[in-house]
């Protein structure tokens, strides 16, 4: 009985083998580059990116955009105040809460309404009027929902993610490959299984792939979620610093340290592809 | 692969939780913070020197007393303190006088019950810019913190003085801490806001006074304090002592030079996080940009309000001095007496 989609993915892999490795070979950028390399054009872009910067901000003369080196210490100084880690701890808690939620509710939700054509008619409107709405838009509303406490900010992340995450189990399961489902009858699974063990598993890349999209998502409106007076956060720590007067060095320190964590993420959900239950998905597609 | 994950990922949410709660909300201190907080009530103030005398009196307070009766509650913009206030997470908010007014006319039970400051607002331009009288604003772009901010009253009432309409000048609606940037670039001709913003301009070296508002509207309100109308009915001792409170520190504050120079620092330190120099400077050139003492209501006050309100479109004079205030708090300023509280010199400002 546990036959499942990932079995049957097992043997399209091997039979599509030959055609990736063939991909593989003829790609300009090969296994070949040793890792000197591949360290040395993105921290040399980065340098050459720094540099320019730096000047343009001597060239224009400007007294209150900071350089690079304004901000390095910027981030020296919330280092040493403690600030720092404090603040990725709280906008770390917020988007992990707010994350987490739209993944519990958002693929359960997108697959039963892949699966239901009738529930799929009813609730697809909704979905796709609610969608579009940034997520500025909805701060008045959470704060009368929710106060100033920790809760308005993770229902913002939320509503920023689910979104991504429902619409692309919905298409997944959608578009899934009518093979497995015929196998599935043909074992006469029930619905559990049938979701669980077919549906759940065919459709898995997919989602990581909406997960990934979400978690960015979710992760770029931490400085609106955090427009919220809440007293902590990389978000608030941009609106403080304009608050601070002329202190553009923590509001660009703060930029810096979004970004970087956004690609810390990132590569970590990338690893998500990895596993083989959805690494099958993505075959003919890498290099 | 999938009960790791989950597993991993419930370590993780508890781990990343517990973490927040150590180091952001104060859950393990030993003072025990939750059992003490719950009593307090929370006040909504922005940092502006408008609102200077909520962080005094808190801070006054823990310093005489070892606690503070309330907890103030710093936001960053008008509309997310108003929203604060309707949903009765702050039963008591400094506010713009104006704002709340019209809040009182569309129904909210809200009273004003002291003024924040008086004065302590300005017109900047430009230092390079041709603007030295009202008259040369004419088409010019001025920047002003909200509709119903008192600036706003502020400049159509020296726009009248000077001969002028409202269309002279085109007026844009802007956050007061981007203010100074948008003067910097010249993305504006002139700016009007609460202090400090405005002194920053001119201590960074780029904005020139245009005129103060004590120049132009002598003893200007711009915020008041304000609390739910149940806080009164039902816990009209607590609401006394609050409004004795910011009488007796806007006293302290404008007793001595000393005392102003104090406040820049600790307010700066633990309130606002600006620059001390910042507030030393709106607080003392000159001494009198902003003033706390003679902050009890006056029905003739608010009337000028109102009549320039209704001017502006803002208020549709549905409520009145009477309506949105209640006066009898604070009667008589002359019997307020300052804290009795000096800061000692060697001290260590413990929070």
């Amino acid at each position: 009985m546990k036959s499942t989609a990932a079995e049957i993915s097992t043997r399209q892999r091997s039979t599509s083998k030959v055609g990736s490795m063939r991909a593989r070979e003829s790609a300009p950028v090969g296994d070949a580059d040793s890792l000197f390399w591949r360290i040395v054009r993105p921290v040399g872009m980065a340098a050459l990116f720094l540099t320019l910067w730096g000047l343009a901000v001597r060239w224009s003369q400007s007294d209150l955009f900071p350089t690079p080196g304004n901000v390095a210490r910027g981030i020296i100084e919330l280092i040493q105040k403690g600030l720092l880690f404090k603040y990725i701890v709280a906008s770390v808690f917020r988007v992990s809460w707010g994350f987490t939620l739209a993944v519990v509710l958002g693929v359960p939700l997108g697959l039963a309404l892949g699966w239901y054509s009738r529930a799929f008619q009813a609730f697809n409107p909704f979905i796709q009027i609610l969608r579009p709405i940034s997520p500025i838009a909805w701060i008045p509303v959470a704060i009368l929902w929710f106060g100033v406490s920790d809760a308005a900010p993770i229902f913002l992340i939320f509503l920023a993610s689910v979104f991504p995450i429902t619409v692309a189990t919905i298409a997944a399961v959608q578009n899934m490959q009518l093979v497995y489902l015929r196998a599935a009858q043909n074992f006469g699974l029930g619905t559990g299984e049938l979701f669980r063990q077919v549906i759940l598993r065919a459709c898995l890349p997919q989602i990581i792939t909406g997960i990934r999209i979400a978690l960015g998502v979710a992760w770029l409106v931490v400085v609106a979620a955090e427009m919220i007076a809440v007293n902590s956060g990389l978000g608030y720590l941009i609106i403080d610093a304009r608050n601070a007067g002329k202190r553009y060095d923590l509001v660009v320190a703060g930029m810096v340290m979004i970004g970087l964590i956004g690609l810390i993420l990132d590569l970590l959900v990338r690893q998500l592809e990895k596993f083989d239950e959805v690494r099958w998905g993505y075959i003919g597609r890498r290099k | 692969m999938r009960k790791i994950l989950i597993v991993f990922a419930i370590a993780w949410l508890v781990a990343i939780t517990l973490v927040h709660a150590w180091l952001n909300l104060h859950l393990f201190d030993s003072k025990g913070a939750a059992t003490t907080d719950h009593k307090k009530f929370r006040i909504g103030f922005l940092p502006v020197t408008c609102h200077l005398t909520c962080p005094v009196t808190d801070f006054i307070n823990k310093q005489m007393t070892g606690d503070s009766f309330f907890e103030p509650v710093r936001f960053n913009g008008w509309p997310e303190l108003k929203e604060a206030y309707l949903s009765g997470y702050t039963p008591a908010t400094f506010i713009l006088a104006p704002m709340a007014m019209a809040l009182r006319e569309q129904g909210v039970p809200i009273k004003i019950v002291y003024l924040g400051h008086r004065d302590g607002s300005a017109v900047m331009v430009h230092k390079d810019s041709q603007i030295y009288r009202m008259q040369d604003l004419l088409g010019k772009r001025i920047a002003v913190p909200n509709r119903f901010s008192n600036q706003r009253l502020l400049i159509f009432r020296a726009l009248k003085n000077a001969g002028m309409k409202p269309q002279d000048v085109d007026l844009v609606e802007m956050p007061p801490p981007d203010m100074p940037a948008a003067l910097y670039a010249k993305a504006v001709d002139a700016i009007s806001s609460g202090e400090p913003f405005m002194g920053q301009t001119e201590l960074d070296g780029y904005g020139r006074v245009l005129w103060l508002t004590k120049d132009v509207w002598p003893n200007f309100i711009s915020c008041v304090l304000a609390v739910h109308e149940d806080m009164i009915k039902n816990d009209r001792d607590t609401v006394q002592r609050l409004v004795d409170g910011i009488a007796k520190s806007g006293k302290w504050i404008d007793k001595n030079m000393e005392h102003r120079m104090e406040t820049a620092q600790f307010v700066s330190k633990f309130y606002y996080n600006q620059n001390p120099r910042l507030l030393a400077f709106v607080l003392s050139k000159p001494p009198d940009r902003v003033k706390y003492t003679n902050l009890v209501l006056r029905k003739p006050d608010f009337e000028e309000i109102e009549k320039l309100g209704r001017e502006a479109g803002i208020l549709n004079g549905s409520a009145h001095f009477e309506d949105y205030t209640d006066a009898s708090f604070v009667t008589d300023d002359t019997k307020v007496q300052p804290y009795a509280w000096e800061p000692s010199e060697d001290e260590e400002h413990g929070r």
